[in-house]
């Protein structure tokens, strides 16, 4: 009660008086009523007046023997005393609610008499009937916190004081020391959190700055910029939409700094396989592409793999996507492994096929002994993976280009031509192996048949020239690399001259241009052959028809070249070596010639055929005594050392 | 064929920051571009307005119903000549064939004479306007201005970057000048002064982007909707490095104004 709080300073009780002299309220209460009780009022109690009562003994007699009554009575207390005793209780029940009551009525009425000083609350009934009988004026009283009466003179206060002083100071100590403990521990913790941030970091930054250095393309990454703060960009610019959106990948921060693979990049990185396969068994697989400088760092080994991994399985997407437009070339998509015809020059395999597909980079693929063609299955690997970089390449040159204007039509993407340029590789080199062998194989043996012939043969015209081509180019743009490449993907132009036998002076010659594409108009190899001339005649053309014919094979070519040769050489040869003589009879090569033998004249047939390779001359005749048929033939087949054809007739038909 | 376009300028300083930005959001490196502009102006009359009106007594009924067409505008129309660092200032390089066009084919062509319109009025967002481009491949293209009754009027040189990005066109420039000569020429200088005599017409040297998309035909809406919206992504994307707007369509004005010879 005494010293309370400054919190506690809303006083509506009396102030409390001394502690001697105090008198708890509840005490004062029954005081006063007893003194009611004992005197019949309160008025004229004071000091002296009971000083003097005390003096002569009035009262002290009553009260002992009133004392000693109730002692007596309390032994057995009677029905009257219970009921007198509950109503005297029940007296004191009411008076205490009454005091109650009037206590809070106080109390109510002064707190709205405070309150009162604000105009704004409204407060009318809040006051009891009885105050408002006396019209207070409204904020009239007021509240005013003051400092507790200064009692530090009191010895036990002063001593109170000092005990909770030293009290406090007891406390504060204690919890400094738990404070300063706690303080410790926590830079002890930060300190150690620092060192393993500080180290994590570290570890970060030393792995990125080594990717970095080894030039891989590093970026800011937006999302969840927390863990990961950047990304390494592998991929391939100019890839298409679907694996240029994987050639990115998060370097996450693990617990202790190194970075976390990306599960992009801890993707089993697979690469392209070429194999080749003669009439169902393997002989030649592609080797692994060569590894670039390994590293010890894990993250950069795997996203090197996954670059690699990336590109095989763009250029696998691409070559399977455009199988399907090359099914009538006989190329085939079964179990995911690509099947390409590709006609060998040999003629033992016919049935050589190339087989792509993708595997996983660490399967074993040691599948066959024979390793003969491995070249060229390896070959056909780097060709196909320079091309799909030349597509690369050209994609960002078309891209940079001047767009032409905006149009409804809309420019469709094409596949780029790998496959095709691989098919229409092996198409052409193969229908201009085969055509070149045969040119070379007749011109020898119409050499060694004593007439004169020469032959010129390109396979390509454009990479003869390949080196002049790029030198005087006026594309700036394109490197010599893709200039060198963009050529491949043109029709191929092969070129092949033969000059006919039956004019040596004047050699006239057969041109057999083989034009190779994959697609409108030729849809593979073709050849055309333009005759000369003289052959107009021969194979009695009309003037203005046009001299060159197409064959779609190099069997259908030969076997014209055949017939037209061996044509020219009875038809214009021979017809200029006998002259009159000699008769043509049809438009085989065959023609007869009349000799005097002695004074008949005999009627000699010479039919004359280039095939397989050989050039054979039968003379025919009727010996006119029997006139038995006899015939005379002769062979050649490129050996050297024969008599030549001329003489052999000469001997023959004079 | 119709422009589509917009216009940022960009000051100095900020050149290399840009042409980097650019060259990120294009994923290309620039290409350089220097072209030389010569200004012709028709110097015939045009056309007189309502001549297509007959005068005088006709029988025709009809008279009525023919259109008022408003007279025709004469617009400016230029030449444009596609240069390289080594042609300027060379002068030991025997004979100046600065004036002959050649190249085999439309895409190599040095010369072409480009003729646009006044941009139309319409609101889009962007500039419309019509341009035509006809590329040059031989003869003396002066002497074939001249010829169509052309006066030559000025000339000068652009030097930038160009970029592409999708479909549009972004052209990186600044517009050069050979200071003081303007007034004394009289047609289009044989030999290129040097690249070092050249000033910058602006003099605080800042360059222009201008972004470009070319559309066939302003009839067809869904082609032109995907051009102005493609235009104002490139807008939007180039937010905050430089602001792209449609600038007042007036400057872009090449019409002749054309006073009446007093007799």
């Amino acid at each position: 009660m005494s010293g309370a709080g400054p919190s506690a300073s809303v006083a509506l009780r009396p102030w409390p008086a001394p502690q001697k002299e105090a008198i708890p309220p509840a005490d004062l209460f029954s005081r006063v009523h007893q003194l009611t009780i004992e005197r019949g009022h309160l008025r004229s109690i004071t000091e002296k007046s009971l000083q003097d009562d005390i003096d002569t003994g009035k009262d002290v007699a009553t009260d002992i023997v009133e004392g000693v009554e109730q002692s007596q009575k309390k032994d057995a207390p009677t029905r009257q005393e219970r009921v007198q005793e509950i109503a005297q209780k029940q007296v004191e029940m009411y008076q205490a609610l009454d005091w109650a009551s009037f206590a809070a009525g106080n109390a109510l009425d002064l707190v709205a008499q405070l309150l009162s000083r604000d105009p704004v609350k409204n407060l009318d009934a809040s006051f009891s009937e009885k105050y408002k009988q006396q019209r207070v004026p409204k904020g009239s009283f007021g509240l005013d916190k003051g400092a507790p009466p200064d009692r530090s003179d009191e010895k036990e206060e002063q001593q109170r004081i000092q005990d909770t002083e030293k009290r406090r100071q007891l406390v504060a100590r204690g919890s400094r020391m738990e404070a300063l403990e706690w303080s410790t521990d926590s830079f002890l913790k930060a300190a150690g959190q620092l060192q393993t941030e500080v180290h994590k970091e570290t570890t970060y930054w030393n792995e990125i700055m080594s990717i970095s250095q080894r030039g891989w393309s590093l970026q800011r990454f937006g999302r969840e910029s927390r863990n990961s703060p950047f990304a390494v960009r592998y991929g391939f610019a100019e890839a298409s939409d679907h694996f240029k959106a994987r050639g990115l990948a998060p370097l996450r921060m693990s617990k202790d700094g190194s970075i976390i693979l990306d599960p992009t990049l801890a993707l089993k990185p697979k690469t392209l396989r070429v194999r080749i396969s003669d009439s169902g068994k393997v002989v030649g697989t592609s080797c692994l592409p060569t590894q670039g400088q390994t590293t010890d760092v894990a993250v950069e080994r795997s996203i090197q793999l996954a670059r690699d991994s990336l590109f095989e399985e763009e250029l696998y997407h691409e070559i399977s996507l455009e199988t399907r437009q090359l099914l009538a070339y006989g190329v085939e998509l079964r179990n995911s492994v690509i099947h390409l015809q590709a006609p060998g020059p040999d003629p033992n395999f016919t049935d050589r096929k190339v087989l792509i597909d993708c595997i996983a980079r660490d399967d074993e693929t040691l599948g066959s002994q024979d390793q003969s063609e491995n070249w060229m299955a390896q070959n056909v690997a780097e060709a196909l993976r320079l091309l799909l970089t030349h597509e690369h390449r050209m994609r960002l040159f078309r891209r940079s280009q001047l767009p032409s204007p905006l149009t409804k039509q809309k420019s469709a993407r094409t596949n780029p031509p790998l496959l095709r340029t691989l098919l229409a590789a092996f198409y052409h080199l193969n229908a201009v192996d085969s055509l070149q062998a045969y040119l070379a194989r007749v011109a020898s043996v119409l050499n060694s048949a004593g007439l004169r012939v020469s032959l010129q043969t390109t396979r390509e015209t454009t990479w003869v020239s390949l080196t002049n081509l790029i030198a005087e180019s006026t594309k700036k743009d394109l490197s010599a690399t893709d200039q060198l490449l963009e050529v491949f993907t043109k029709p191929f132009d092969g070129l092949a001259t033969l000059s006919l036998p039956s004019n040596e002076l004047q050699p006239e010659k057969i041109t057999i241009a083989t034009r190779t594409y994959i697609g409108a108009p030729t849809f593979g190899a073709e050849h055309k052959v333009t005759l000369p001339p003289s052959l107009v005649s021969v194979l009695s053309l009309s003037q203005d028809q046009k001299r060159e014919f197409k064959f779609p094979t190099t069997e259908e070519v030969t076997s014209y070249l055949d017939w037209v040769l061996s044509l020219d050489l009875s038809h214009t040869l021979l017809t200029k070596e006998y002259g009159r003589r000699a008769v043509i009879m049809s438009k085989d090569p065959h023609i007869s010639v009349i000799c005097k033998e002695g004074k008949e004249r005999v009627q000699k047939d010479v039919s004359i055929q280039l095939a397989d390779g050989k050039l054979s001359v039968t003379v025919g005749s009727n010996i006119p005594p029997e006139n038995v048929y006899a015939e005379q033939s002769c062979t050649w087949d490129g050996t050297k050392g024969e008599p030549a054809l001329k003489d052999k007739l000469k001997s023959w038909v004079g | 064929m119709h422009e589509l376009l917009l216009y940022g300028q960009v000051p100095r300083s900020r050149h290399e920051q840009v042409l980097k930005v650019l060259a990120g959001v294009a994923a290309m490196q620039p290409r350089r571009v220097l072209q030389r502009h010569i200004v012709y102006k028709p110097t015939r009359e045009p056309e007189e307005p309502g001549s297509n009106i007959r005068r005088g007594g006709t029988q025709a009924v009809a008279v009525k119903n023919t259109k008022q067409t408003p007279p025709k505008d004469l617009n400016f129309s230029q030449l444009v000549q596609k240069l390289s660092d080594e042609e300027f200032g060379s002068h030991s390089n025997g004979p100046p064939a600065a004036l002959t066009a050649n190249g085999a084919s439309a895409a190599e062509a040095k010369w072409s004479m480009v003729f646009n319109e006044t941009p139309d009025t319409t609101d889009r967002g962007v500039l419309t306007r019509l341009a035509q481009t006809t590329d040059i491949t031989s003869g003396d293209p002066h002497a074939y201005m001249v010829a169509g009754r052309h006066q030559f009027v000025s000339e000068y040189y652009v030097e930038g970057h160009r970029f592409v990005h999708e479909n549009v066109v972004i052209l990186f420039h600044r517009v050069l000048h050979e200071p003081g000569v303007r007034s004394l020429e009289t047609a289009p200088k044989e030999v290129l002064p040097t690249f070092e005599a050249l000033q910058s017409l602006d003099p605080s040297g800042a360059y222009i982007l201008e972004a470009k998309i070319r559309v066939q035909d302003l009839n067809n809406l869904t082609v032109l909707e995907a051009g102005v919206s493609e235009l104002k992504r490139f807008q939007t994307q180039m937010k905050g490095c430089v602001e792209l707007a449609v600038p007042d369509r007036l400057s872009l004005d090449t019409r002749v104004k054309y006073k009446p010879k007093t007799a």
